[in-house]
C-alpha cells in the first residue's frame, strides 16, 4: 500500500492547500442555505459562484459573471462550510472586480453614501419626510435612479442622535465608547437614546468618539476603495478611545461586523485588530456583565408578545444570540426566536429595482415564520432587517434595546 | 460481417485519425479500426503541450524543426484546439546560464523565435514563478486539447466517407503471396466479428506497433517510456513553464483550461498498458515542478496519470526509412517483403499531421496515383469556433449544469450523446470536459446515467458501467489522496456506497 505511506508523508509535509477553492470538497452544504439561489435560478449558488467559479477566474481577465452581483452578502454559506472556505469573500472580491469593470450607477453611490447627506436630511426632515413617503416622488425616484418605488425610503429624525447626546445630561462612571452608525444618528435616533439609557442605568458613562460611516455599504457594493477610506477615517479615533481604556460598543450588528471583522480581515487596516479585540455587540456586552454579576437584573414586567430575528451579520460574529439571552430575563415578555434565515434586504440590495423581487421572495419565508408566531412586535439588531420586516409584515419592529429600556426601573 | 476498403488504418490516436483525414481528402476510401475509443493511448495521455520545439532544440534539432513547422500550421488549421499561451524556459540559480545560451542559439538555428526576459519581466508575466529565477526565454509554446484535435479530424474524415469501427480489436492477419489479404476483427462490446479486406494496411497503433506486427510474425524494436503527470485543481500559470535545462523529470507545467498539468517522468516500460503512477512519481513531480512555481507544493491535486511514449528504438541498417528522429514510417515491402503493409509510429502529438502526410504520400506512391496533401491548408471543422472556457462561467445561472466543476451544460452532453452512438461512459468523457474537474466525475457521473436513461441510451448493466467508471477514476485519484482530496473522497465514497449501495454484491 504505497499510496497510504505517501498519503501519510504528505500529511506531515503540511501540504494542506492554502488556496481557498482547493479546500472546497463540493459537499453543497452552502447550496442548502443560500437565500438567493433558493428563490432564483439566476444566481448559481455559493458553491458554483465561489470556489467553483474561482477555478475559471484569472486575475487579468475581464469578468464574465454578471450573476455574481446577485450575491446578497449574507455570509450564511461561510457559516455552514465544513471546510472553512470563505465563500462570500470570494464572491465579494469577484463582485468588486465585476463592478469596477462595469462601472457603478449613480444610484449605488447614492445608496452607499447616505453619511454625506444624512445630516442635511435630518435638518430638513420636515420638508423631506413627506416627500420620501410620497408615491409620485417614489415613482420618479424609481424612474431616475432605479430605486424600487415599492420600497419605503427611510425618513429622517430631527435632531440627530449626536445633537441629542450633546444636550443630554452626562452621567459619570466607567467610560464606554459607542459606535452608533449613520442610520441611528439620522433615521432611528431612538435606538441610540435607548442604548445610552441602558448603559447609563448600568453605571457607565457613554462617550461618542468621532466617527463616520463604517463603510459597509460601500464594501457590500464591492467598492473596496471607498470602504477602506471610511475605515481609515474611523480607526484612529476608535483606537484613541480604546487606548484610553474604554471598550467600544455597537448597537448595529452590521456596523459591528464591519469594524470587528472586515476592517482587519478584508481591508487590512493597521490598528484594526487592536480595536476589534475591544469591540463588543451591545447585548454581548450586557451578557458579559451579567455573567460577571454586574448587570442590573431587576426589571419591570412588560406584557408583550415579541418575536426575535437574528440578523445575518450577528450570526457571522459567532457570539450566539445575546439579545435573546438578555431579553429572556425580562418578566412578562414572551419572546420567541424566528426560525428563518436572511431577511432579504441585504443592506442596499433590496432597494435596487432589479433586485427588489428577489429580495421580497427571500423575505417571504421570514414573513411566514413571523406570521406563525403571531407577535405584537418584532425585535432585531440590524436596521436593514428592521426596515425589511416592517415592509414585509407591517408590524412594529424595534431594536431589542428599545424594549430593554422600557423595562428599566428608574 | 465482411467489409472492404482501400486503406485500412489500425489505431484511433492522432496519427491514425490524422491519416484517414488526409487520405479521405485525397479521395482515397478508408476505414479505421480502434480497439478502444479515440485517444485511448498516448494521444489521450499526454500533457497537452503545444510544442514550439524548444524542448528539443538542443537535444534533437530535427524534431524541433518539425515541431515549429507544425506549430505554425496547426495555429491556422486547428485554432479551436489550441490556447496560444506562449511558453517560458525558466533558469533557476542551480541551473546557471550556460544551458540558456546554448538553448537560445539552438532555437535560432531551427527558426524558433525566442525572447529573453529578465527576472522582473518574467515575474510580472507570471507572478507565481520562483522569485529567485535568473531569467526566462519566451518561445511560442501553447496548450492543445488532444481530444478536440483528434475528434475534429475524425469528424472531417467521417464527413468525407471514412468509416470508424471503435471498440473493435484486430484478432488476426492473413498474409498470402506477400500481401495482407484480410484481417479478422471483433467488436469488444457486442461481439460482432468482421472480416475486412483492404488494398493497404497501415499500422498506426503507437506504443502497440510491435505487438500488432507480431500478428503478422514481425518485430520492430520499440523503446516504450512511461511518463507520469499530475493535474492540479487550479491553473497556476497562464503560460507553459519549462525548466531551462536538458529535458529531465518534472521540468514542465502546462496550463490546460482550468488546471495545470505537471510533468513528466520517464521510465522504461515493457508493456504499453502499464500506466500506473507510483508515489515516487508523485513526490518527484511535486518536488521538481515546485522549484519553478513554489505554490505547487501546497496545491491540491485532482488526478495522476501516465502515458506511454511510443519511441522507436533505432534505425536498422538501411532497410527502414527513418523520416526523422521524431517519427518513423516503415514500408514493410522493403523491410519484410509485404507489399501492402506500413507502420507509422513514434513522433509527437504535434507532428501527427506531418506523420499522416508522409504516410499518405507513401500510400499514394504505392497506389501509383498523384494526389497532393491539403491538410496543411484546410482548417479542421470547428476551427471557426472561439475557444473560451470562460463562456462556461457566463452560462452559469442560465442553463442546466451537469458537471459542477467544469461547468459542462446538460444540453452540451445531450448533444454529444445524440450525435453518435457511444458505448462506454469513458467515451462521453473524451468528448466533453465532463468529469475533468475537481471531483473527477464523483458528483456528475450519476447525473449522466440519469440522462442516458432519459434518452433511452442506458443499455446493459448500469451498475457494472458505474463500477467500471469508478474503478478507472480511482486509479487516477489513489496516488494523490491526501488533504482536501482525501476528505472529498470520503464524501464521494459515502455517496456511492451509501446512497447507491454499490457495495452490494448483487
Amino acid at each position: 500500500m504505497q499510496w497510504v505511506r505517501h498519503m501519510a508523508e504528505n500529511m506531515n509535509k503540511k501540504a494542506w492547500p492554502k488556496h481557498n477553492s482547493d479546500l472546497c470538497i463540493r459537499c453543497a452544504s452552502c447550496m442548502a442555505v443560500c437565500p438567493v439561489s433558493r428563490v432564483t435560478s439566476l444566481f448559481p449558488g455559493p458553491k458554483h459562484a465561489g470556489p467553483g467559479a474561482q477555478r475559471f477566474r484569472k486575475p487579468g481577465d475581464p469578468s464574465v459573471n454578471e450573476w455574481i452581483d446577485l450575491c446578497i452578502g449574507c455570509h450564511l454559506c461561510d457559516l455552514v462550510c465544513p471546510s472553512g472556505v470563505p465563500i462570500s469573500e470570494l464572491n465579494l472580491i469577484a463582485r468588486a472586480k465585476y463592478l469596477d469593470e462595469q462601472g457603478r450607477p449613480f444610484r449605488d453611490w447614492l445608496l452607499t453614501h447616505s453619511y454625506l447627506y444624512g445630516k442635511l436630511g435630518s435638518r430638513f426632515s420636515r420638508i423631506l419626510n413627506p416627500l420620501l413617503k410620497n408615491g409620485i416622488m417614489r415613482w420618479i425616484v424609481q424612474l431616475l435612479l432605479g430605486i424600487d418605488r415599492r420600497r419605503e425610503l427611510p425618513v429622517y429624525d430631527s435632531p440627530t442622535f449626536r445633537q441629542w447626546f450633546r444636550n443630554h445630561l452626562p452621567q459619570e462612571g466607567k467610560k464606554v465608547a459607542y459606535f452608533y452608525g449613520c442610520y441611528i444618528n439620522t433615521n432611528e435616533t431612538d435606538v441610540g437614546k435607548a442604548t445610552v439609557e441602558v448603559l447609563e442605568a448600568n453605571g457607565f458613562e457613554v462617550v461618542l468618539p468621532p466617527q463616520e460611516c463604517c463603510g459597509i455599504p460601500m464594501l457590500g457594493n464591492g467598492n473596496f476603495k471607498e470602504a477602506r477610506k471610511m475605515a481609515l477615517k474611523n480607526i484612529p479615533s476608535l483606537l484613541q478611545a480604546i487606548r484610553s481604556g474604554s471598550d467600544l460598543i455597537f448597537s448595529s450588528t452590521t456596523c459591528g461586523y464591519m469594524i470587528r471583522h472586515e476592517y482587519s480581515h478584508l481591508l487590512n487596516i493597521p490598528g484594526s485588530e487592536e480595536v476589534a479585540r475591544k469591540t463588543f455587540d451591545l447585548f454581548e456586552y450586557l451578557r458579559n456583565l451579567k455573567e460577571s454579576g454586574n448587570l442590573k437584573t431587576r426589571f419591570k414586567a412588560l406584557q408583550i408578545k415579541a418575536a426575535y430575528f437574528a440578523p445575518c451579520h450577528l450570526r457571522s460574529l459567532g457570539i450566539g444570540l445575546p439579545a435573546l439571552d438578555i431579553l429572556r430575563l425580562l418578566p412578562g415578555l414572551t419572546i420567541e426566536n424566528v426560525e428563518a434565515d436572511c431577511c432579504g434586504l441585504g443592506g442596499t440590495f433590496g432597494f435596487k429595482k432589479e433586485k427588489y423581487e428577489i429580495s421580497q421572495e427571500i423575505g417571504n419565508d421570514l414573513k411566514e415564520a413571523i406570521d406563525r408566531l403571531e407577535p405584537e412586535i418584532v425585535l432585531t439588531d440590524c436596521e436593514g432587517c428592521r426596515m425589511q420586516i416592517h415592509h414585509l409584515t407591517g408590524l412594529k419592529v424595534l431594536h431589542p434595546v428599545q424594549v430593554l429600556r422600557e423595562a428599566l426601573i428608574p | 460481417m465482411k467489409l472492404q476498403t482501400e486503406v485500412l488504418v489500425v489505431g484511433g490516436g492522432a496519427t491514425g485519425v490524422g491519416l484517414v483525414r488526409d487520405l479521405s481528402l485525397r479521395n482515397i476510401p478508408c476505414l479505421l479500426i480502434e480497439r478502444g475509443d479515440f485517444c485511448s493511448g498516448a494521444s489521450g495521455r499526454n500533457h497537452g503541450l503545444f510544442h514550439s520545439g524548444g524542448r528539443y532544440a538542443v537535444s534533437d534539432p530535427e524534431a524541433a524543426r518539425e515541431c515549429i513547422g507544425e506549430n505554425r500550421i496547426l495555429r491556422n488549421i486547428a485554432p479551436h484546439c489550441i490556447e496560444e499561451t506562449e511558453g517560458l524556459f525558466v533558469s533557476l540559480p542551480e541551473d546557471g546560464l550556460d544551458f540558456r545560451d546554448r538553448f537560445i542559439q539552438a532555437c535560432q538555428q531551427v527558426a524558433i523565435p525566442t525572447r529573453l526576459l529578465s527576472r522582473d519581466e518574467a515575474l510580472s508575466l507570471e507572478p507565481g514563478l520562483h522569485p529567485d529565477l535568473l531569467s526566462a526565454v519566451q518561445v511560442p509554446d501553447g496548450a492543445i486539447d488532444p481530444f478536440e484535435l483528434v475528434l475534429s479530424n475524425a469528424k472531417d474524415a467521417e464527413a468525407l466517407g471514412t468509416r470508424f469501427l471503435l471498440h473493435t480489436e484486430v484478432t488476426s492477419l492473413t498474409i498470402n503471396r506477400n500481401r495482407v489479404r484480410y484481417i479478422l476483427a471483433r467488436d469488444l462490446l457486442h461481439g460482432e466479428e468482421y472480416e475486412i479486406e483492404a488494398s493497404y494496411l497501415i499500422n498506426a497503433t503507437g506504443a502497440w506497433a510491435d505487438r500488432f506486427l507480431r500478428l503478422a510474425g514481425f518485430h520492430i524494436p520499440m523503446a516504450l517510456s512511461r511518463g507520469a503527470m499530475l493535474i492540479t485543481n487550479q491553473r497556476f500559470s497562464h503560460r507553459v513553464i519549462n525548466r531551462c535545462r536538458l529535458p529531465s523529470d518534472g521540468d514542465i507545467i502546462v496550463p490546460n483550461h482550468t488546471v495545470s498539468i505537471l510533468g513528466t517522468t520517464s521510465v522504461r516500460s515493457e508493456e504499453p498498458e502499464s500506466v500506473e503512477v507510483t508515489s515516487q512519481d508523485v513526490s518527484l513531480l511535486i518536488q521538481e515542478t515546485s522549484k519553478m512555481i513554489p505554490a505547487i507544493k501546497e496545491a491540491r491535486l485532482i488526478r495522476a496519470y501516465a502515458g506511454i511514449r511510443p519511441l522507436f528504438q533505432s534505425v536498422e541498417k538501411g532497410e527502414d526509412r527513418a523520416i526523422s528522429r521524431g517519427f518513423v514510417l516503415i514500408d514493410h515491402e522493403k523491410r519484410d517483403g509485404i507489399k501492402n503493409l506500413m507502420t507509422i509510429t513514434g513522433g509527437k502529438l504535434i507532428t501527427y499531421r506531418l506523420m499522416a502526410e508522409k504516410a499518405s504520400d507513401l500510400i499514394c506512391q504505392k497506389m501509383g496515383i498523384k494526389a497532393d496533401c491539403s491538410t496543411h491548408q484546410k482548417p479542421l471543422p470547428g476551427a471557426e469556433k472561439t475557444r473560451g472556457f470562460k463562456d462556461r462561467l457566463k452560462a452559469l445561472g442560465r442553463m442546466d449544469i451537469l458537471c459542477d466543476c467544469e461547468l459542462v451544460l446538460k444540453e452540451e452532453v445531450e448533444e454529444v450523446l445524440k450525435e453518435r452512438k457511444l458505448y462506454d461512459l469513458q467515451d462521453i468523457l473524451h468528448r466533453t470536459r465532463l468529469a475533468k474537474g475537481t471531483c473527477q466525475g464523483g458528483f456528475c457521473v450519476y447525473r449522466l446515467l440519469g440522462i442516458l436513461h432519459e434518452l433511452g441510451m442506458a443499455e446493459g448493466d448500469s451498475n457494472k458501467k458505474l463500477k467500471g467508471f469508478l474503478e478507472e477514476r480511482w486509479k487516477g485519484i489513489r496516488p494523490i489522496l491526501w488533504g482536501s482530496a482525501a476528505r472529498e473522497e470520503e464524501l464521494i465514497e459515502g455517496i456511492y456506497k451509501g446512497i447507491f449501495n454499490l457495495n452490494n454484491k448483487e
